[in-house]
């Protein structure tokens, strides 16, 4: 299965026509905001697809704050990974030329997040340098991973993050809390005489970006 | 520290970010209209002059870029990246990039120059004028294409084309045939080349790098 997922304004079905021109699809699914239905943009795409047989899926997302924005996008595109399986013949798309500024620029920073091809189709059509299957997750090691994703939002003391990511040695947690912390993801401080980490705000959008990656278990 | 913006009729989505940021030494900012549209051209014209002016009476250096042709896309993400490298070479510090005005391809390709190369960046709310700062991820592909991998898209970007061969590229990089067609498989399933049929034999397939690669190529240095 092929799927082409597009943002989409309503007013904008130009955008979205030069992306069902250039990429191949089976199914296209549109992200935009609510009421884009009622537009005669997105009347003139369905009638396109109607006549192949075929329905617009339609995905409302909130514009109004952009990384609640980014955790939409990352969200349909991972749901639609899965859907469309693993084999060569299913693959997901995006094109992020449709649609208000704010959505194609969130559009944009799920691709890199979740590691998914991506177009910006307009007059001229620009693939985006999104390596497929290169997600947010690939740039640490699972150890860094796992050592993020268990600080939360209020921060984690090191023996319990130790206990969660089943350390092997306490020298091996805090070679990795050194690394994050080099990179700007962590902040640990000294708490009544216990190392307590904290996220930064880097390291919790990074964080964040794992926890949206599809998982390769 | 430098700021860089995009700039489209409202000089008041890129005004606010130069003042709320510390030490601004220059002001970098993109702009442009479609040309057949006069109307649109006035009002660009109009907001380059306001951001100028507010810059210059603030003692601040400022460098406006008109871009030929705003809706470009790709070249518009080349010419900022190249830009954001440009001052990096020359040491100075990018505070922020005000990614809020401008076009929508302006706009996009500003914050892909911004992920690729792992500049803060900021968004103003279109309706309350609140900035919004990103939290940036910089993808560094160095860490995720292997030392081969580059090596080989290095030596394709270089010699673009030629219409290389498997074959040919093998010789050009000095790796064995398999070798290289283990990891030209890799390149292909992460869509950063494709494999095209030759022209004359059709026994033998072109490698050939995709655009794109070329405004990923920042990392590979």
């Amino acid at each position: 299965m092929k799927v082409l997922v597009s943002t989409f304004g309503g007013d904008d079905p130009e955008k979205v026509l030069s992306a069902m021109r250039h990429i191949p699809y089976n199914r296209l699914v549109l992200v935009g905001e609510k009421g884009t239905e009622r537009s005669e943009g997105f009347a003139r795409l369905r009638d396109l697809e109607e006549l192949a047989g075929h329905t617009i899926e339609v995905v409302h997302v909130e514009c109004e704050d952009f990384l609640e924005l980014v955790d939409s996008v990352a969200e349909v595109l991972v749901e639609r990974t899965s859907e469309a399986g693993t084999k060569v013949t299913g693959t997901v798309t995006l094109n992020i030329s449709g649609g208000s500024k704010i959505l194609g620029d969130a559009a944009l920073f799920a691709a890199f997040r979740v590691g998914v091809e991506a177009y910006h189709c307009d007059s001229s059509v620009t693939k985006l340098p999104v390596l497929k299957g290169a997600s947010a997750k690939d740039m640490f090691t699972p150890a860094e991973s796992r050592f993020l994703t268990s600080v939360g939002s209020d921060g984690a003391r090191l023996d319990d993050i130790a206990r969660y990511v089943r350390a092997a040695s306490k020298q091996s947690v805090e070679r990795t809390m050194r690394e994050l912390k080099k990179a700007g993801l962590v902040t640990p401080e000294l708490r009544n005489g216990t190392v307590f980490v904290k996220l930064s705000e880097t390291g919790a959008e990074v964080a964040r970006a794992i926890r949206a990656c599809p998982s390769r278990d | 520290m430098v700021v860089f913006g995009t700039l489209g009729y409202r000089p008041r989505s890129l005004i606010p970010t130069v003042r709320s940021t510390p030490s601004v030494e220059k002001v970098v900012f993109y702009f442009g209209a479609d040309k057949n549209e006069p109307d649109a051209v006035r009002k660009v014209s109009e907001a380059r002059k306001d951001v100028v002016d507010f810059c210059k009476s603030m003692g601040i250096a400022v460098d406006p870029v008109e871009l030929d042709d705003p809706f470009d896309f790709k070249s518009t993400a080349l010419r900022i990246r190249r830009d954001i490298r440009k001052h990096k070479a020359a040491g100075k510090e990018i505070a922020v990039f005000n990614i809020a005005g401008g076009t929508r391809p302006t706009s996009s390709a500003a914050l892909l120059a911004c992920i690729l190369e792992g500049v803060p960046t900021v968004y103003v709310h279109d309706v309350t004028y609140e900035e919004i700062h990103l939290p940036l991820l910089r993808m560094e592909y160095n860490r995720i294409l292997s030392g081969e991998e580059r090596e080989i898209l290095k030596a394709l970007i270089r010699n673009k084309g030629k219409d290389l061969t498997e074959v040919e590229l093998a010789r050009l990089v000095g790796k064995h045939k398999a070798t290289v067609n283990h990891h030209l498989r890799n390149l292909v399933s992460k869509g950063a080349l494709r494999l095209e049929r030759h022209r004359v034999d059709s026994r033998k397939k072109i490698v050939t790098v995709e655009e794109s690669t070329e405004l990923l190529l920042g990392d590979l240095d």
